[in-house]
């Protein structure tokens, strides 16, 4: 059977040849590999491509150890694996400590703020549109540390239904 | 039994839609059910009109605009109020039009105990004595061997509450997600598509009557809340009340919030969680497009079953007609079954 995949790379030496080294390790086939190093996503990040051929048991050996060796799988036969939580704060939200709030939910496993959009109101409240990636069945780790950090710098959250 | 005598308490709008609904349907009741449906007493605050024989909806619709007491009704005006009123003539089936109360739910709960204890039916659109004290209520209704509805209560004419336990009777309800307040739904919409402040579009609501003058049980989630712990109650058989609802209001949304939604092609929605692990209501953002993207004073509400996915409803949230057509409803639905 064939798989696609998509595998998200650091963009340093050596990532792309130890992304590789499971394929053959565990007796499965490479058939493509499009890796542009040039391109990044918003993460900075690169994504490499793979489709793999092999019996059902290896691939997902492979797979398998993709992920014990920290590589994020963001999509699997065309199934995108990460998700993306939208929030918006209001309240003071740069007096609060901004970089508090921001590295208190990046710290969380497998979840990273990908874009901030800030409107800022002189003195008075300001409001933000936060998009945060996450792994797949992680949300509501999120959340709750969201409704932890709004509570505790009385901001007004507002997530997805 | 080829009559139903009903009492009509509270005769502001939705008594009034109550009235004028039974005025042009009661024919279509006698056809349905085989059942005539006569007005033995309409009471407002502080007065009441009383006829063992019927009165006429529309002149009693006609006599409080007028008058602005039901006491003016040609022969048969009383100054009998209140609880009095259900001993004052013989009766079948209360038809309760109270405001709601969400402090200590009177009116509402001593005409209803009362008329439990007289062996009566009671049709409600109140909500203060469901979201205070559901079990009490609904309790006295079982013990008393009475029929008690209160479609009218939550989300004017959408139907949601006979609709799921009748309708989806087949189905376990795992949560209820909507919007269940037509003011703060049509404010919203109209930041959203205007792209005014909250302070502005409140204002003109109120001008239009849309909003009431004191908003601040539509803006601060309140009436939500008590609409979300009788659906707890009824359709999840969760144990709430309403000091159990997390609640937060729309009065901080302000026009940037509005637009950064929009940027990633969100809205912003006043939405009510029905969920064992969660009753809430707060400013959610909604994905355009999806099932929560009903703009106006419209309410919807999206039903999580286990057998049959998601069902949405959606229908006018409020209005005089609209909140009556849910009572009638219910009153024919008592009908069918007792009469």
């Amino acid at each position: 059977m064939r798989i696609d995949l998509v595998l998200e790379l650091l963009d340093s030496p050596g990532q792309l040849v130890k992304a590789l080294e499971p394929i053959s390790i565990f007796g499965a086939n490479l058939v493509t590999v499009v890796h542009k190093r040039d391109y990044k996503n918003e993460k900075g990040r690169v994504p490499v491509q793979l489709t793999l051929e092999g019996e059902h048991e290896d691939l997902k050996k492979v797979v398998d150890r993709f992920e014990e060796l920290g590589f994020s799988i963001i999509e699997l036969d065309g199934v995108v694996r990460k998700e993306t939580v939208t929030t918006i704060f209001y309240g003071h939200i740069v007096d609060q400590d901004l970089r508090d709030t921001m590295d208190r939910i990046n710290e969380l496993d497998g979840v990273v703020i990908v874009a901030f959009d800030i409107k800022l109101n002189g003195e008075k409240e300001s409001t933000a549109l936060i998009n945060i990636e996450v792994d797949v069945g992680k949300k509501q780790t999120v959340f709750a540390r969201i409704a932890e950090i709004a509570e505790e710098k009385g901001l007004l959250v507002i997530n997805e239904v | 039994m080829d009559e139903c005598k009903v009492i009509i308490m509270g005769f502001g709008s939705v008594g009034q839609g109550v009235a004028n609904a039974l005025s042009m349907k009661k024919d279509l009741i006698k056809d349905k059910t085989g059942v005539a449906v006569k007005v033995v007493a309409a009471a407002d605050s502080s007065s009441s009109a009383i006829s063992q024989d019927g009165l006429d909806e529309e002149l009693l619709v006609k006599t409080k605009n007028e008058n602005g007491k039901l006491s003016a009704y040609p022969e048969f005006g009383s100054d009998v109020s209140g609880a009095d009123v259900l001993d004052a003539v013989e009766y079948d089936c209360l038809i309760e039009a109270t405001p709601t109360n969400i402090v200590d739910a009177e009116p509402a709960l001593s005409l209803t105990l009362k008329a439990f204890e007289q062996g009566k039916d009671v049709v409600t659109s109140n909500k203060g004595h469901l979201a205070l004290k559901f079990k009490e209520v609904v309790g006295a209704a079982e013990e008393a061997g009475v029929e008690f509805k209160y479609e009218a209560s939550v989300g004017g004419s959408m139907p949601i509450i006979n609709f799921t336990k009748d309708t989806l009777a087949s189905c376990e309800i795992k949560s209820i997600k909507g919007i269940l307040n037509g003011t703060t739904n049509y404010i919203l919409s109209r930041m959203t598509s205007e792209g005014s402040e909250y302070e502005v579009i409140l204002q003109e609501s109120q001008e239009l009557g849309i909003a009431e003058t004191d908003p601040t049980q539509d803006v601060e989630g309140i009436d939500a809340a008590c609409k979300t712990v009788i659906l707890a109650n009824s359709l999840l058989g969760i144990d709430a009340t309403y000091s159990d609802v997390k609640v937060e209001g729309i009065s901080n949304i302000n026009s940037q919030a509005i637009e950064l939604a929009k940027k990633d092609d969100y809205l912003i929605k006043l939405i009510a969680e029905v969920s064992p692990d969660n009753l809430q209501v707060s400013p959610r953002l909604v994905k355009r497009g999806s099932s929560y993207d009903v703009s106006g004073t419209l309410n919807m509400a999206t039903i999580q079953t286990d057998l049959a996915d998601e069902v949405s409803v959606i229908g006018l949230g409020a209005g005089s007609l609209e909140t009556a057509s849910a009572m009638l409803t219910d009153l024919i639905s008592i009908l069918k079954n007792k009469y």
